[in-house]
C-alpha cells in the first residue's frame, strides 16, 4: 500500500504516478501497453479512457503504480498481464489506454 | 426455520463446485468466467438445520460495473442472507482478497472459505488460515471444493456465525486525507437525508458515490433528485481535483488502498513463500506458446479439428450398433404385430422418428467428453482470448466469444444458455448483435442432422466436412453480425476486459459428470419432448388419410396385378417360401410399386402433406422436395425434429419390404436427394429460424419483436443460402 508521506500534501501514490508522468526519469519510456512488443515485467503509469472500464481493471488489480507481468504481448493488439496473482486479457482498445514503463 | 447462506467470490474461485458439493447439485462448472450468470438455490440439511445456499455469480468487485455484480449486490442487500460464506482461490490470496473486502465493506457477515489449498500448497504457497482470521475478524476455513476437503468446518463455521445472529457491521477502510474528507461530508448527507440507509449504510453508499457506481446513482436521482445532485456535485468536485493533481479519478485510489490494506494484512504472517511471488507458473509459460499472436490460432485450430477427428471416428462403431439395433427393434415389430394404425405409430412414429435421434446419442457423448477436455482445462478462455480479435472486426464483442462458444460454436452446444450469457455484455446494441447471432451456431439438436447429411453424402471424409460446417457456421454469423452493427443495430464499440483462468488438468470425474449431464439432458429432450413432436407429426403424416375411392382405386390395382400373374406365381409371393422365381420377383416389384404410391399419396394428401407441398413451389429452388419441407416445418418446434420426421416420412413411404431400411440408406436411393441437395439443406438448416425454446428465451431477454425479428431475418438468410448453393451446385453438375 502506498502510503502518505509525512510533509506536504502529495502522497507516495501522487509521486508513484507523477514519477512516471512527470516527465522526471521514466518520461521517455512510458508507451502504451499495445505498442510492447515483448514479454517482460513492466509497471502500470496511467490508465486512461472509460471511467466504467477503469473501475472494472482496477478491480482486477490493473491501476496506476502495479507491477505486471507481459505474458502475451499484442504489439498493436490484444495483450495478457499477469497482475497481483491473477492472468487478464486486454483488448486493443483498453491496452492502448494503459500506459507502462519498463522496470 | 431455514437458514440463508450465500455464496460469493471471483470468477473460477469455485463457487458452483461447493455449491454443487454441499446441495449435491449437478450445476454446470467451467473453467471460465461468466459461467453463472444468475443466481442459483439449493437446499442442504446440517445439524438439524435447513440451509437454502445461493450460489452467486462470479464478480470481482460489488460496484455495478457487469450484470453479475448486479445480481450479486442485489441479492446480498435484499435478502439478507444470514452468513455469507466467500469462496477465495488460496492460490491467488491477494486478488480474492479484494471482493472480501469489499464484502466486508458493505457490512455481509462473512466466512471466508481458502479455497484450492492443494494448488496454493503446489505453488509453494503457505497460509495462516488463523492470522487471517485474527485480522479480518471473520472466520477463515482451508477447503478444497473439488474433494470436499473441509466442508464440514465450514458449515460448522457457518452456522457458528448465524447462530449469533449477527448484524450487518461495515469495515472502514481508510482511502487517504481527499477522499476520507470527502466521504466525511457525504455520509453527513446521505444520513440527514436517510438515502437508502434502509438498504445500505450511509458509508457503503457514499463509497460508491465515488466510485462512480451507475446503479447507486440513479436509484439516488429515483429516491431524491435534490440529494442526489448535492452528492454528485460533492463527488465531481473531488473526481476533479483527483483528476488534476494525482491524474486519477477516485476509483483508482480505493482499489490502491484496498489492495494496499489486503498486502499490509498479507504481510503480518498471513502468507509465507517457498519460491519467488513473482515467477511465471507453468499455467504462464503455456500461455506464452498457445495465445502467441502467430502460433495460438494455428494450435487453436489443430485442437478443434482433432476434436472432430477423435469424434467421429470413435464414435462410428456405437453409432452403426446402435442404428442397428432400431433396425432390429423395427423388423420385430413389423413382423409381430398386424398391419394397422398401431404398427404405424410404433414403427413409423416411435422407433423411426426418435430412434433416429437417440442413434447419434455415442456422436454426441464423444462430443460433449471432448468439449468438457476444453473447457475443465481452462483451454476455452484462451479461444475468447484469440477470437476476440476477429469478433471486433465483425463489431462483435470479445465477451460474445462465450455464448457463441456455449450456443455451439465448437458444435454441440445450445442456443439457450447462449442466448442467456449474454447478459455479460454491457453494450445493448453488441449484446443484441450477439443474442441474434448465437442461434447460426451448431448446437447439440443440429448436429444429428450434420452426422446424417455429411454420413450419407460425404462418409468418406466426415470429420473434415465437419470442421468445414463449423467454420461455415462461424463465417456466416459474423457477416450477419456485421450486416446487423452496420444496420439497424449501429454503434461504437466497447473495450474487452477479461480473466484467464489457469490451466487445471480435468479430473476423471469431472469430465465424466459434465459428459453425462450434457447427454442425459439429450436423451430427456429425446424421450419427451422429441417424442411428443414426432407422435404429433406423425398424426399430422397419417391423417385424415386417403378417401375411400382413391384406397379403391389403389385396391382395384393390386387386385388386377395379381390377377393378371399365373395363379402359381401369385400363390408363391403370398406365401414367400424361400427364394422367388424370377416371375414372383417381378410381380413383387409390381405391388411394392403400387403400395408405394399408394402410401405416398396418402402422405401427400396427410395434413403435413399438404403444408410441405404448399411449401414446394418455394422450396423446389433450393432443392427441397415436399418431405424434406415437413421435415423443416417440425424444425421450428426443435432441431431435432428434422431428423425424426424424415426418419417417419422415408418410414411411411416404405411398404411392404422385406427389411426395414435406415434413413441413410433412403436418402441415399432417393433421386431428390444428392451432395448439392445435402449442402443446400445443411445451410438452410444450420441458418434457419432458431427453435422454438429459444425464440421464447430471445423473446424474454430482449422482446418478442425481436424474437420475431431474428425468425424473419435467420429464415431468410438460410434460404437465400441455400438457394444459391443448390443453383450454382447444379448449374456446375456438382451433385
Amino acid at each position: 500500500m502506498l502510503r502518505k508521506r509525512d510533509k506536504g500534501n502529495s502522497s507516495c501514490f501522487t509521486d508513484t504516478v507523477k514519477k512516471c508522468l512527470g516527465r522526471h526519469h521514466c518520461s521517455d519510456l512510458v508507451s502504451p501497453l499495445s505498442k510492447r512488443g515483448e514479454t517482460g515485467r513492466i509497471k502500470i503509469c496511467k490508465v486512461t479512457g472509460d471511467r466504467a472500464i477503469c473501475s472494472r481493471i482496477a478491480a482486477m488489480g490493473v491501476y496506476p503504480g502495479v507491477e505486471a507481468d507481459i505474458i502475451c504481448s499484442g504489439k498493436g493488439s490484444r495483450c495478457i498481464l499477469k497482475v497481483n496473482g491473477g492472468t487478464v486479457s486486454f483488448d486493443a482498445d483498453v491496452s492502448q489506454n494503459i500506459l507502462v514503463t519498463n522496470l | 426455520m431455514q437458514l440463508k447462506m450465500a455464496l460469493a467470490g471471483n470468477p473460477n474461485a469455485g463457487k458452483t463446485t461447493l455449491f454443487n458439493q454441499l446441495t449435491g447439485s449437478r450445476q454446470h462448472v467451467g473453467n471460465y468466467p461468466g459461467i453463472t450468470v444468475d443466481h442459483k438455490e439449493g437446499l442442504l440439511h446440517y445439524e438439524d438445520q435447513t440451509i437454502v445456499i445461493t450460489d452467486l455469480p462470479g464478480t470481482y468487485s460489488m460496484t455495478a460495473y457487469s450484470a453479475e455484480e448486479l445480481v450479486a449486490r442485489d441479492y446480498l442487500v435484499y435478502n439478507r442472507p444470514q452468513v455469507v460464506i466467500n469462496i477465495v482461490d488460496a492460490s491467488n490470496l491477494e486478488r480474492n482478497l479484494y471482493l472480501t473486502c469489499q464484502l466486508l465493506e458493505l457490512g455481509a457477515p462473512l466466512v471466508v472459505a481458502l479455497n484450492m489449498m492443494d494448488v496454493a500448497e503446489a505453488r509453494g504457497i503457505e497460509i495462516n488460515a488463523a492470522v487471517l482470521a485474527r485480522h479480518l475478524q471473520v472466520p477463515v476455513v482451508p477447503i478444497i471444493a473439488r474433494s470436499g476437503f473441509g466442508k464440514d468446518a465450514l458449515l460448522s463455521a457457518a452456522l457458528q456465525v448465524a447462530s449469533n445472529n449477527p448484524q450487518w457491521k461495515p469495515l472502514n477502510i481508510s482511502y487517504g486525507d481527499d477522499l476520507d474528507s470527502t466521504l466525511v461530508q457525504l455520509i453527513e448527507t446521505i444520513t440527514s437525508e436517510s438515502l437508502m440507509t434502509e438498504t445500505y449504510h450511509s458509508r457503503y453508499t457514499a463509497i460508491k458515490y465515488l466510485e462512480n457506481d451507475e446503479q447507486i446513482q440513479a436509484k439516488g436521482r429515483e429516491i431524491s433528485p435534490k440529494t442526489a445532485k448535492l452528492l454528485e456535485q460533492l463527488v465531481d468536485k473531488t473526481a476533479e481535483h483527483t483528476n488534476r493533481t494525482l491524474d486519477v479519478y477516485p476509483e483508482a485510489i480505493i482499489a490502491d488502498h484496498r489492495y494496499g490494506y489486503i498486502k499490509s494484512l498479507l504481510r503480518q504472517g498471513v502468507v509465507t513463500r517457498k519460491f519467488d511471488a513473482d515467477r511465471l507458473y507453468t499455467s504462464d509459460k503455456i500461455d506464452k506458446v498457445l495465445t502467441n499472436r502467430l502460433v495460438g490460432p494455428v494450435f487453436m485450430l489443430a485442437i478443434l479439428f482433432a476434436l472432430y477427428q477423435f469424434t467421429f471416428s470413435w464414435s462410428e462403431m456405437p453409432v452403426s450398433w446402435l442404428e442397428n439395433a432400431f433396425k432390429w427393434l423395427g423388423n420385430l415389430v413389423e413382423a409381430r404385430l398386424p398391419d394397422g394404425v398401431l404398427k404405424s405409430l410404433i414403427i413409423s412414429g416411435i422407433i423411426d422418428g426418435v430412434g433416429g435421434v437417440f442413434g447419434f446419442i455415442p456422436l454426441i457423448m464423444f462430443m460433449f467428453f471432448g468439449i468438457a477436455i476444453l473447457e475443465d482445462s481452462g483451454y476455452l478462455a484462451r479461444v475468447a482470448f484469440m477470437m476476440d480479435r476477429i469478433f471486433r472486426i465483425f463489431g462483435l464483442h470479445g465477451s460474445s466469444v462465450m455464448p457463441f462458444i456455449v450456443s455451439g460454436g465448437i458444435a454441440g452446444g445450445c442456443a439457450v444458455p447462449g442466448v442467456m450469457a449474454t447478459r455479460t455484455l454491457r453494450s445493448p446494441k453488441e449484446r443484441m448483435a450477439t443474442l441474434l447471432t448465437v442461434p447460426f451456431m451448431n448446437c447439440g439438436a443440429k448436429l444429428p442432422v450434420l452426422a446424417l447429411l455429411i454420413g450419407t453424402f460425404f462418409g468418406e471424409n466426415k470429420a473434415k466436412y465437419m470442421f468445414f460446417f463449423t467454420m461455415l457456421a462461424w463465417i456466416v454469423a459474423m457477416l450477419a453480425a456485421k450486416l446487423l452493427r452496420s444496420t439497424v443495430l449501429r454503434g461504437v464499440p466497447t473495450p474487452f476486459v477479461m480473466e484467464l483462468p489457469p490451466y487445471r488438468f480435468p479430473t476423471i470425474r469431472g469430465l465424466f459428470i459434465h459428459t453425462w449431464e450434457r447427454t442425459y439432458q439429450y436423451m430427456k429432450k429425446a424421450g419427451t419432448v422429441i417424442l411428443g413432436i414426432s407422435i404429433l407429426l406423425w398424426a399430422m403424416m397419417t391423417y385424415p388419410g386417403l378417401p375411400e375411392e382413391v384406397t379403391a382405386s389403389f385396391d382395384q390395382k393390386h387386385q388386377a396385378a395379381m390377377a393378371a400373374a399365373p395363379p402359381e406365381i401369385a400363390a408363391e409371393l403370398k406365401n414367400k417360401n424361400g427364394l422367388l422365381s424370377d416371375a414372383a420377383k417381378n410381380l413383387n416389384a409390381t405391388i411394392t410399386s403400387i403400395n408405394n404410391e399408394k402410401a405416398e399419396t396418402a402422405l401427400r394428401q396427410s395434413i403435413a402433406g399438404k403444408i410441405g407441398t404448399s411449401m414446394e413451389p418455394i422450396s423446389r429452388l433450393a432443392g427441397f422436395d415436399w418431405r424434406t419441407d415437413i421435415a423443416l416445418v417440425g424444425g421450428f418446434a426443435a432441431k431435432e425434429v428434422i431428423v425424426s420426421t424424415l426418419g417417419t416420412a422415408y418410414s411411411m413411404g416404405q411398404v411392404n419390404t422385406t427389411d426395414s431400411q435406415s434413413l441413410s440408406d433412403h436418402l441415399k436411393a432417393d433421386n431428390n436427394w444428392n451432395r448439392v441437395v445435402a449442402v443446400a439443406a445443411l445451410v438452410f438448416i444450420m441458418f434457419y429460424s432458431p427453435c422454438f425454446v429459444t425464440l421464447v428465451c430471445i423473446a424474454k431477454e430482449a422482446s418478442w419483436k425481436w424474437a420475431g425479428f431474428s425468425m424473419a431475418f435467420n429464415t431468410i438468410i438460410a434460404y437465400l443460402l441455400a438457394v444459391a448453393v443448390f443453383q450454382i451446385g447444379t448449374f456446375f453438375n456438382l451433385g
